[in-house]
């Protein structure tokens, strides 16, 4: 079947998402959509357009059981959990670690392929967390980091106008692929700020703004809300 | 976008930054995702899946695969209780799936929708709770939905009564059929248009919202 033909991908995805497509079908359908973006996209409407129709179904509070096998199931491996296997054997974690050493043989490969003078910086954009896009679809971006090339140096700035209390201070987060974000330190919601914390982009999946009591995070970990996220992309 | 009722986006603003932060690693902000909203999915889940403990084992499911997925949750992309509610409904229809292929894990006193035993005309609902409305007054309640419930009430009953079945309670086209006692091509095309003009009239009704305002 030719799955790029828009009217059957439609149709697909309707189906898929309202339930009926079953069986070996729904299962091929999940796997083509891994390498079908378009496919990808009508499921996401899909499923914008009927996932409200559930908002009619009586709500039935689960048993507290099933709060503790999930949590125990999260847990960190050091806290014991028997059945979880250690952050080694997960798959995530080599997923992701397959993500961030690829990351870096493609920075290694720009760095060798390009001459020095050209190096282009690298720009995150950081727009607003958890933003519920306005009528046009865009969430306005807040943040611009220009990390340099070989990742030692970034200059964060501010796009829009934000606001900030007087006893409050943005922190800057590094957030690695799987584990707990690292401080990059206190930014400007003025002007620019250069932030030097030696590479940057080691392990770094994303980085945050939190707001946080002047001064920073007292406890080396987020304490307030995240305000901005941007994924790093090569 | 703005295809999603008012309440259904207003939550979701909320759970977007629980999200995020479940993202970072934040466990209570999880703690407090799965507060919100996981009696909304067991009532989901519970629907497709009558099977209470097998409905607790996809609940489990779902938000362990939530915490691990949480980073990748683009809000830009979608709502969270969009996201959240597609991830319970999709892992609930599996676990039917596995439901079927294992008929030795089935409990004798919940036969399928597929047992034949019509002579009982066993309702199907019998295993839900006594009060539990059938999926078609849902579809008809669905109302926070303003242009949504336009749109449904624009449906012929047949269409409304088989998309219901289809959606709510997780029935295939043939169990459409059979609860329906119509042809399976019947009801296969039934289910597509009610789909196709829901679609249609949504497209149109965010056009009038765009006109209007």
């Amino acid at each position: 079947m030719d799955y790029s033909r828009p009217e059957l991908s439609d149709r697909l995805a309707a189906a898929y998402v309202a339930g009926t497509l079953r069986g070996p079908a729904r299962r091929r359908f999940v796997s083509l959509m891994r390498s079908h973006p378009g496919l990808r996209r009508a499921v996401s409407a899909w499923e914008a357009r009927l996932m409200p129709l559930t908002t009619s179904v009586v709500p039935v509070t689960p048993p507290p059981r099933v709060w503790q096998t999930i949590e125990a199931r999260i847990a960190p491996a050091n806290a014991g959990a028997a059945a979880q296997p250690g952050w080694w054997a997960q798959l995530a974690f080599w997923r992701a670690f397959s993500g961030v050493a690829t990351l870096a043989a493609v920075s290694l490969a720009v760095l060798l392929l390009s001459p020095p003078p050209s190096q282009p910086p690298i720009v995150v954009v950081l727009s607003a967390a958890g933003g519920v896009a306005p009528e046009g679809g865009v969430i306005p971006a807040s943040f611009v980091a220009s990390i340099s090339a070989d990742g030692r140096a970034m200059v964060t700035r501010p796009i829009s106008n934000v606001s900030l209390q007087a006893d409050r201070s943005l922190e800057l987060w590094a957030v690695p692929p799987q584990g707990a974000p690292r401080s990059l330190g206190l930014i400007s919601a003025q002007g620019a700020t250069v932030v030097k914390r030696g590479k940057v982009l080691d392990n770094t999946a994303a980085l945050a703004v939190s707001l946080e009591p002047t001064g920073g995070s007292p406890t080396g970990a987020p304490t307030g809300p995240i305000l901005y996220v941007g994924k790093l992309v090569l | 976008m703005a295809v999603a009722p008012q309440d259904w986006s207003e939550k979701s603003r909320d759970l977007s930054r629980l999200l995020a932060r479940a993202g970072l690693g934040d466990r209570a902000a999880f703690a407090q995702l799965y507060e919100r909203t996981s009696a909304h999915l067991f009532g989901v889940v519970l629907r497709i899946n009558r099977d209470r403990a097998q409905a607790e084992d996809v609940l489990q499911e779902v938000y362990v695969n939530v915490w691990r997925a949480a980073q990748s949750f683009d809000a830009a992309q979608s709502q969270p209780l969009t996201w959240l509610t597609s991830i319970a409904r999709n892992r609930a229809i599996d676990s039917l799936r596995r439901k079927q292929a294992e008929p030795s894990l089935l409990s004798s006193t919940q036969p399928g929708p597929l047992s034949n035993d019509s002579d009982e005309e066993r309702d199907v609902y019998d295993d839900v709770a006594d009060n539990a409305p059938g999926p078609l007054a849902l579809l008809s309640q669905a109302s926070d939905a303003r242009a949504l419930s336009q749109c449904v009430e624009g449906l012929s009953a047949q269409q409304r009564q088989s998309v219901a079945l289809a959606f709510y309670d997780g029935l295939s086209h043939a169990e459409v059929a059979e609860k329906m006692r119509e042809p399976l091509g019947t009801v296969k095309s039934w289910v597509r248009r009610a789909l196709l003009s829901l679609k249609s009239c949504l497209e149109n009704a965010v056009v009038r919202d765009v006109q209007a305002g």
